[in-house]
């Protein structure tokens, strides 16, 4: 307990500490401590809480009106924001979001005390452990990235105090979503990340910067809207502020709760960035490259998926409601996700762009993350859980990367990224390290996605089959032909990794371990963290007493842990001389530059040849299909909630 | 759980010995029958295996150090692949290790730089993508008639699966004419002197790395008629024949195929094996989940 209320506090202490501090070595000091003593409690808290899961009797009305005081922070941020900037529309949803709080908080839902206010079972560890150690890891690289935008943007004010002490913030605000049983400290802090999400993607205060937050911030009040109805809903009707209290019933009786879960789960798919709301993740690849990072691996779009992988109990039960309506929200939760997955992985093929590769990317991975908590069958959480887990640990690996890469070459396209593999040996190792956990066996993205599949099909869910299928061919796509961009290697051109700072090393490197550890012990994790949580989840209702057995065997997933280490020696060990004659390529003439790709021809003329990746923009560029995905998507959502309000008792 | 790594252990080490010996004779054929399609006498039986020998004889040189690296692993994961399909392993985990191969067979093309590899790198990269649905949809096939991933469920099934999974198996044909790298399908590249891209994917590989590709590719024809085959086989011993039989019917129509049609362009490749996947695969496996 005592180390929960340090997690969610210390970072604000931090953030308060940082937001005072403008010498650039006491920052240092105090972001490296920071993150070293959340790191240390996030271990200490697993170690601590093992295997259980824990309530804890914990209430305070200090803390209700702290809460109070920070919607009218909020709110007065928003506000101000949207009148400088001009903004009418966030001003608007702010102002009724805010009023609607008040009402729920002093009229609806001021007699219901909830006596546990914080809670933790094993999926809040795994979520602890990736807030804790990406999340810091990413504060840490932030030192060295923000040294060097700061030098490269030196005509403008040095804001990064208020830098550094948002990504602190966001990990106080992240920790408290996943630790709240009590739902108005949920939404509270659930709120928090959306601003704070804000302020970051709109830092550099450029006009293009400015208008993306605005999207952002549009976007994720309408899902916070959609939020405090579904609380509405609850405190009326279930008489209740406590999340476990409310997920019961609805494992109880998923045809009395349809409308709160839809909102919830609308909620969920604001912020975890589904279709047709995925243009707020792209537009957040204006800000510094930690934001993205963070943005994307630990924390925001997390806590989307968070959200909705604790419904999937009500989703499962409410496929076998007697009620047709009950499984309403399922349905909207399973297409939305599949959708997405299958036309932003498609999206990312034409794409040159690195950081927009890697946020269709990620809205790709949410969506199979999403279709998994909407399927909600014990197989179907589990592949969740091990998407959450390695989509945050590589996903920060290749932000890092890729950020460390852009200030060296001077740019963020996959075009320019040729020859990385001498240019910057060891970043590209590891970027190619990050990509091949992204997607191919026997790397855990891929066992986790071997499970989707055998969850999708165990419960028949043709349409998800169809649609993980063509997503999966078209991430190959993307995928192989940038890792194939960094493998090139030709002659020795100069090596541009000096002067990367050393902040930037050490998470790289922590990255880089967390991802290739969670690939080697899956089984394990599997075994010790998963399994008992689905076992605490499911026992009841899916599994029925018996013991959990995952999608995958446990000697498969030990093969493939096995295989894993071997490509990573491969990779970093095995890529180095060899005794054969070096000989030069064919260029349909003499070589004279093999890096260049100059030759002479039959007319003794100097010649380059060029190639290029494929983008194929005819077949999958954006104008192309994203349309369809969005009005797809968007469909389902509007029909979902036209459905569900008919649900609500008495309106028929 | 032990056992069942060192089957695979022990498939793995027995299909690296026959699928070579196999693949060659297989390769060997296939000139044959090309050869007499064209009008011609063709070479002798075992002249793939010549080949292959006199490119392992051939001096060591290479454009970088790296490129043999991937192709040595493109083979092993192949052989690992096979392992697992022959010691009665999981299908998918089978899929997915080919998949591995392929990758590290199109990053070795891709670290040479040559322009040639590059555009054979990224067509191999295509034919990835458009066969992979369609596999996919092989394996989940698979799985709902048999009820298990495992190929060894096959041995005990009470009737051939081909009987729930016909239209999934047609379509698996179609596709595999990419994965056995046959005209019309052959983007990448080719064994007929008709390429337009020098060798394609193959441009920069000389000496014993083109001997390993060789290898390579012997080993996953077997494995890909493996795939075939197993639609075929069910608890009775005699239906391993009829399995074989299928497998090398198919195999001399994409012989037939290979000699009868131009190569495509990029665009009906993906079109038309996409098509087939949700037509065929897809159309398949709804009937199976709900009837």
């Amino acid at each position: 307990m005592a180390i929960i209320g340090f997690l969610i506090l210390f970072p604000l202490v931090s953030a308060a500490a940082l937001l005072c501090i403008r010498h650039n070595l006491a920052r240092r000091v105090v972001v490296c401590v920071s993150a070293a003593a959340i790191v240390a409690a996030s271990i200490a808290l697993v170690a601590a809480y093992f295997g259980y899961a824990a309530a804890f009797e914990f209430s305070s009305v200090a803390i209700d009106y702290v809460c109070t005081g920070l919607s009218v922070v909020i709110t007065a941020c928003i506000v101000y924001y949207g009148i400088r900037y001009r903004n009418v529309w966030a001003v608007m949803l702010a102002l009724v979001q805010f009023v609607a709080v008040i009402v729920l908080e002093y009229l609806f839902a001021h007699d219901i005390h909830e006596k546990i206010g914080i809670y933790l079972d094993p999926l809040t560890l795994v979520m602890a452990l990736i807030i804790g150690i990406v999340g810091s890891g990413i504060c840490v690289y932030a030192l060295g990235y923000m040294d060097d935008f700061q030098a490269q943007h030196s005509g403008q004010k040095d804001r990064r105090p208020v830098f550094f002490a948002l990504m602190f913030l966001f990990l106080s605000a992240m920790f408290c979503v996943v630790f709240s049983n009590n739902l108005l400290w949920l939404f509270t802090a659930w709120e928090v990340t959306t601003v704070c999400s804000f302020l970051l993607i709109g830092y550099t205060k450029t006009e293009e910067a400015m208008k993306n937050a605005f999207r952002q911030i549009i976007m994720n009040l309408l899902g916070g809207l959609a939020f405090v109805a579904a609380l509405f809903f609850i405190v009326v009707n279930c008489k209740t502020l406590s999340f476990a209290v409310f997920l019961q019933m609805g494992v109880s009786r998923p045809d009395l709760v349809v409308l709160p879960v839809t909102c919830l789960a609308f909620a969920g798919l604001t912020k975890a960035a589904q279709m047709p709301f995925h243009t707020w993740l792209l537009g957040a690849m204006v800000a510094p490259t930690p934001t993205s990072a963070l943005l994307h691996s630990s924390t925001m779009v997390k806590a989307g998926v968070f959200l909705l992988i604790k419904l999937a109990p009500i989703f499962y039960c409410s496929a076998s409601s007697a009620s047709i309506l009950a499984a309403i929200p399922s349905l909207m939760v399973i297409l939305v996700g599949g959708v997405t997955f299958a036309f932003c992985s498609a999206l990312a093929i034409s794409q040159s762009n690195a950081k927009r590769v890697l946020a269709y990317s990620t809205v790709a991975n949410l969506g199979l993350i999403t279709a998994c908590a909407g399927v909600g069958t014990p197989e179907a959480v589990w592949a969740a859980i091990f998407l959450v887990l390695f989509h945050a640990v590589a996903k920060s690996l290749l932000f890092l990367c890729v950020g460390t890469a852009e200030h060296h070459i001077g740019s963020r396209d996959i075009e320019d990224m040729d020859l990385l593999f001498e240019r910057m040996p060891r970043l590209a190792r590891f970027m190619m390290l990050g990509i091949m956990c992204m997607f191919i066996a026997p790397f855990g993205m891929l066992i986790a996605k071997w499970a989707t599949l055998v969850s999708f099909v165990d419960t028949h869910q043709v349409a998800l089959i169809i649609l993980l299928a063509f997503g999966s061919a078209a991430t190959f796509m993307f995928w192989a032909k940038w890792l194939g961009k960094l493998a090139g290697v030709a002659g020795l051109p100069p090596n541009q990794e000096e002067g990367t700072h050393r902040s930037e090393w050490v998470s790289i490197g922590l990255m880089a371990m967390l991802a290739l550890g969670c690939c080697v012990t899956l089984p394990l994790i599997s075994s010790y963290v998963v399994e008992p949580y689905l076992h605490y989840l499911f026992g009841g209702i899916a599994l029925r007493g018996e013991a959990f057995t995952a999608g995958i065997s446990s000697s498969n997933l030990w093969i493939a842990s096995l295989a894993a280490a071997i490509i990573f020696i491969v990779l970093f060990a095995g890529l180095g001389t060899t005794k054969a004659r070096k000989v030069d390529v064919y260029l349909a003439g003499v070589s004279v530059d093999n890096s260049g790709r100059t030759f002479r021809d039959s007319l003794s003329a100097e010649r380059t040849a060029t190639a290029r990746n494929w983008y194929m923009e005819g077949v999958f560029g954006e104008e192309m299909i994203a349309p369809i995905g969005t009005i797809c998507s968007a469909l389902v959502i509007i029909i979902a909630f036209a459905v569900s309000a008919i649900s609500l008792p008495g309106l028929i | 759980m032990g056992m069942n790594i060192i089957y695979i252990i022990l498939g793995t080490l027995a299909f690296a010995i026959c699928a070579p010996v196999l693949g060659c004779l297989l390769a060997g054929v296939d000139r044959k029958i090309s050869a007499r399609m064209q009008g011609r006498v063709g070479p002798v039986l075992l002249q793939p295996y010549y080949d292959v020998r006199k490119l392992l004889g051939k001096e060591n040189a290479s454009v970088n150090a790296t490129e043999g690296v991937y192709v040595t692993c493109a083979l092993v994961f192949t052989l690992l692949a096979g392992g697992i399909f022959v010691s009665g392993g999981n299908l998918l985990m089978s899929v997915f290790v080919v998949a591995l191969s392929a990758l590290f067979f199109i990053m070795a093309a891709y670290s040479t730089r040559s322009p040639y590899a590059e555009i054979g790198a990224a067509r191999e990269t295509l034919q990835v993508m458009a066969y992979e649905p369609m596999v996919l949809f092989m394996a989940v096939g698979v799985y709902m008639a048999l009820g298990s991933f495992n190929v060894a469920t096959l041995t005990w099934a009470a009737a051939p699966i081909i009987t729930d999974t016909w239209a999934i198996f047609v379509g698996f044909l179609f596709v595999l004419t990419i994965k056995l790298r046959k005209s019309p399908f052959d983007l990448s590249y080719s064994h007929h002197a008709h390429q337009e891209l020098v060798k394609g994917i193959t441009t920069e590989m000389s000496g014993s790395t083109l001997a390993k590709v060789e290898v390579m590719h012997w080993c996953e024809n077997i494995l890909f008629l493996g795939w075939v085959a197993m639609f075929f086989v069910w608890s009775n011993p005699l239906s391993w024949v009829l399995a074989i039989a299928v497998a090398l019917a198919v195999y001399f129509l994409e012989i037939w195929i290979d000699n009868n049609f131009a190569r495509v362009k990029w665009q009906l490749l993906l079109k038309s094996a996409w098509i087939v996947a949700i037509v065929l695969g897809g159309v398949n496996i709804a009937v199976l989940a709900y009837w």
